[in-house]
């Protein structure tokens, strides 16, 4: 009995092999055009990706300064009991400890050949403080402003300060490309599963002839859709891996052309193709999309008697 | 094998195809269902595969009552049922062993046991040498053949046939009823829906004659063994 539905499947998937073979100009025409969308929704992830990094380093220079009390001593073991309650706030990555030695030191490299202004001193002014990293759940206005409220409230931290400006831009900029890519996945995602409904329609459309036969010498529910479904996804996988194969082609030959002027907004570091992991998700989604595709087409099928 | 108890058949728009039709068919029994065009015959078949569900009464085939029939369950009382079709409905992109073989295939037989079966199935036919052409490049009689022997490759309890001898000579149409009366004699039950008279002087088996979905004849031929009997002929 166990063999007898297992032959059945095994039949089923043979069914969905020749239905994607049989008809190679609606396959055709279905591949190429999930191609299209699958490559403009790959070239879409790719600069999403690359983009995503360049903030990734953006957002690691966030940094938090807690400032000691001005002229203020603080003895070394009295600066590393302070640098253990900073790691134990929540939000905090690293501290690092700047002296008001290193802090004048710093002001000192920063004037260069105005440097001499500073020689009329009697003593240095610069408070010691505690250079904080955020973690990257850290780095929204809301968070930061939390995380300095602790902070402030710790003995031993006279004032806290970060660019609350230049971080709320990098927060709005952040959530408008999330935002803008979200909303463009999503149109791409219908677009894409109503072009797979389509063509799996046609193709049910054009073996209704077959599914009717099939259904009136005792074919099960399954046995009817699973060739569809694999047919479905059949072809969202091949126009997945087509559509990589076109972004790769078109990444290595146009990269070398954009990567100079595009410099200003991903930075130096050189922009980096999809992963292993990342073409296999696609390939996937691909898959998925054209199964869907095929269970929402197939859906009315289902309703009759 | 089948009874219906004062079944209804009423389709979309009010027109009703059956009324009030009672009968009873017997296990290994040949029947002929009979009557003008529009009289019911292929709404009667269609109830019996469950491609349609009476409005009223009950109806039960092959032990299972067709009126209150789960639709996950109409595929596997189908297996159990061969039907033979007035225009064939064979695939046209398949070969006649192709054709003949899916409802092997659906029923999940063995590769062997379908080589089998559509071998010996066509040779009883006649159509041993026909396995690897396609539909279209045979005669009518012989696309009508690869529909029977589709029907009848599962070794069905029950055949059903609508017109199977519509379109062919008297000749051709002899040799398809002596594949059906074959099949009766080895145990299936069969109902075959005609209007064609000579068959039915030819073959004296049971008849069923419908007019305007009424069952209006139960009859059985002249000399045949009694049973509950409407009329003789």
């Amino acid at each position: 009995m166990r063999g007898r539905a297992t032959r059945r499947l095994v039949t089923a998937g043979r069914n969905g092999l020749r239905g994607f073979w049989a008809a190679p100009l609606v396959s055709a025409v279905s591949i190429s055009t999930m191609a299209a969308g699958l490559l403009v929704l790959g070239a879409y992830l790719l600069f999403v990706g690359n983009m995503r990094s360049v903030l990734e380093e953006f957002g690691s220079d966030i940094r938090l300064v807690a400032f000691t009390p001005e002229g203020a001593e603080l003895p070394p073991e009295g600066a590393a009991a302070l640098a253990r309650d900073l790691v134990g706030v929540t939000g905090v990555a690293a501290v690092r400890f700047v002296s008001s030695d290193e802090a004048l030191e710093r002001l000192r490299g920063e004037l260069g050949g105005d440097a001499a202004i500073l020689e009329g001193l009697e003593r240095n002014p610069l408070p010691a403080s505690f250079e904080l990293e955020i973690e990257a759940g850290g780095r929204s206005p809301a968070a930061l402003e939390a995380i300095a409220q602790s902070i402030g409230q710790l003995r031993g931290i006279a004032e806290v300060r970060y660019g609350e400006e230049w971080v709320e831009s990098y927060a709005l900029f952040v959530r408008v490309a999330e935002w803008l890519g979200l909303g463009l996945g999503v149109f791409l995602a219908i677009v894409l599963g109503a072009i797979v409904s389509g063509t799996v329609r046609l193709t049910v459309h054009a073996r209704s002839d077959e599914i009717q036969i099939q259904r009136l010498v005792g074919a099960g529910g399954l046995f009817i859709r699973l060739p569809f479904y694999l047919e479905g996804a059949l072809q969202g996988g091949t126009a997945a891996g087509l559509a990589i194969l076109l972004l790769y082609g078109v990444w290595s030959l146009g990269l070398p052309i954009v990567v100079e002027p595009l410099e200003f907004l991903l930075g130096p570091r050189a922009p980096e193709f999809f992963g292993p992991a990342q073409v296999l998700t696609l390939v996937l989604f691909g898959v998925g999309l054209g199964c869907a595709g095929a269970i929402v087409s197939l859906l009315r099928l289902e309703e009759r008697p | 094998m089948i009874q219906l108890y004062h079944i209804e058949l009423r389709y979309d728009g009010g027109i009703r195809a059956l009324r009030d039709v009672s009968l009873a068919v017997d296990r290994g029994e040949f029947v002929f269902l009979t009557g003008s065009s529009g009289a019911g015959k292929t709404s009667l078949l269609r109830l019996l595969f469950a491609a349609e569900r009476p409005t009223a009464g009950q109806l039960l085939v092959a032990g299972r009552n067709i009126s209150r029939i789960k639709a996950a369950q109409i595929p596997r009382l189908r297996r159990e049922i061969g039907v033979i079709f007035q225009d064939f409905k064979l695939l046209m992109d398949r070969t006649v062993h192709e054709n003949v073989a899916v409802p092997l295939e659906i029923a999940g037989a063995s590769r062997r046991e379908t080589r089998t079966r559509v071998w010996s199935t066509l040779k009883r036919l006649g159509l041993g040498h026909r396995l690897d052409h396609r539909p279209r490049a045979l005669s009518g009689g012989e696309q009508q053949r690869v529909a029977i022997a589709r029907a009848l490759v599962t070794d069905p309890p029950l055949l059903l046939a609508d017109e199977p001898t519509g379109n062919l000579d008297p000749e051709l149409a002899r040799d398809i009823m002596d594949i059906i009366a074959d099949a009766n004699a080895r145990g299936t039950t069969v109902i075959v829906a005609t209007h064609d008279p000579s068959l039915l002087a030819r073959y004296r088996h049971r008849l069923l004659e419908l007019s305007e979905g009424r069952l209006v004849r139960d009859a059985l031929p002249r000399g045949l063994a009694s049973r509950e009997v409407v009329g003789q002929f």
